[in-house]
């Protein structure tokens, strides 16, 4: 629980805390990168550190989650993950198929594991 | 309204259900509604709003707080750098290549290198303003409606909410992955983490994104170039 915290105050911490350096990065990027060309070197570069940072960030939410999926057992977490991107392949290359085939192993392996 | 169109779609279905488990969340830990509704249209970037509420439930002092936002959020810089060029079409305005920029999240960047190099020049300024305000749109209403719900939800429940995030963005990003540097991104990304986590000071994002994208990106020009 976070101790009594109005909305003015949410507000502020929302737009000084979140907001600023999160929107530097966006408006940084047209700044620095007008130059910068589909196809070129560095966009090469910048295209393989967003994938890679991004892969980073989806590897930290299965490894290091959050409380409701803490008591979901790693290899389940991981699993799933596997079962979803199978069923994407799989299917059509359907999103949704993927997602659901994904979430459906997960309560799966819930049902069975992390009772 | 082209742009708009394609909002109504399963990344848009996805993005509803993961700011569902966001209200939830925000819900759980007593955060206000109002800020947190205001975080999906300013932030608009989950992994930066899950570490924004994460942080202050853990105590974390502001500045070291704002630091990891940052640092979370600095994968949009390339993001927006490789997706601009198709987004600005035909004449410049900075006005609005900021505005565009703003809406450049997973689910826009993903979409805008898809949808927007089949677009005119002159259509793809609005086209990412429909889409962007769509997707905006869709997830403060799933903002509002996981938290108006969360009281009613159960703990497997709850998990599986808060497990269409990584679900989705793999799927999406391995959609998304055509030539063998982006295979190389993601697999080093996803591989590096779990080692870079056990790293002191917050800089395992750096690590596993700067210095796998990099060594992706090298490995992937060796193999372009090669004869």
């Amino acid at each position: 629980m976070i101790p009594t915290l109005t909305e003015g105050a949410a507000v502020l911490i929302v737009v000084l805390v979140g907001f600023l350096p999160t929107e530097v990065w966006r408006s940084l990027a047209v700044l620095a990168g007008r130059r910068v060309e589909a196809g070129s070197e560095v966009f090469h570069w910048v295209k393989a550190v967003a994938t890679a940072l991004l892969a980073a960030v989806v590897a930290r939410l299965l490894f290091a989650p959050a409380a409701p999926l803490v008591a979901v057992p790693l290899l389940v977490r991981l699993g799933a993950v596997a079962g979803g991107v199978a069923g994407f392949a799989l299917l059509r290359r359907s999103v949704f198929a993927g997602v659901l085939v994904g979430e459906l192993v997960l309560a799966a392996g819930i049902l069975l594991f992390a009772r | 309204m082209h742009g708009a169109r394609h909002g109504i779609s399963v990344p848009a279905l996805v993005l509803f259900a993961s700011y569902t488990g966001f209200g939830a969340l925000l819900q759980g830990v007593g955060f206000p509604l109002g800020a947190g509704v205001l975080s999906t249209l300013l932030i608009w970037a989950l992994p930066a709003q899950v570490i924004l509420v994460g942080g202050l439930v853990a105590g974390t002092a502001l500045p070291a707080l704002a630091f990891a936002i940052g640092l979370s959020s600095m994968r949009l810089l390339p993001m927006v750098v490789s997706v601009a060029p198709y987004m600005r079409g035909g004449r410049r305005s900075t006005f609005f290549e900021l505005l565009c920029a703003h809406y450049v999240a997973m689910t826009l960047w993903v979409e805008g290198l898809r949808l927007l190099p089949h677009l005119p020049g002159e259509a793809r300024v609005p086209f990412t303003l429909g889409l962007g305000n769509m997707l905006i749109g869709v997830s403060m209403s799933g903002t509002v409606v996981g938290y108006l719900m969360a009281s009613s939800l159960s703990g497997p429940l709850a998990a599986v909410l808060l497990f269409l995030t990584p679900l989705s963005f793999s799927v999406l990003m391995v959609r998304n992955a055509t030539a063998v540097t982006d295979w190389l991104a993601l697999a080093a990304g996803f591989l590096i983490m779990p080692f870079a986590v056990q790293l002191d000071g917050g800089l395992d994002l750096l690590v596993a994104g700067v210095g796998g994208g990099s060594l992706a990106y090298a490995v992937g020009r060796w193999h372009r170039r090669r004869p």
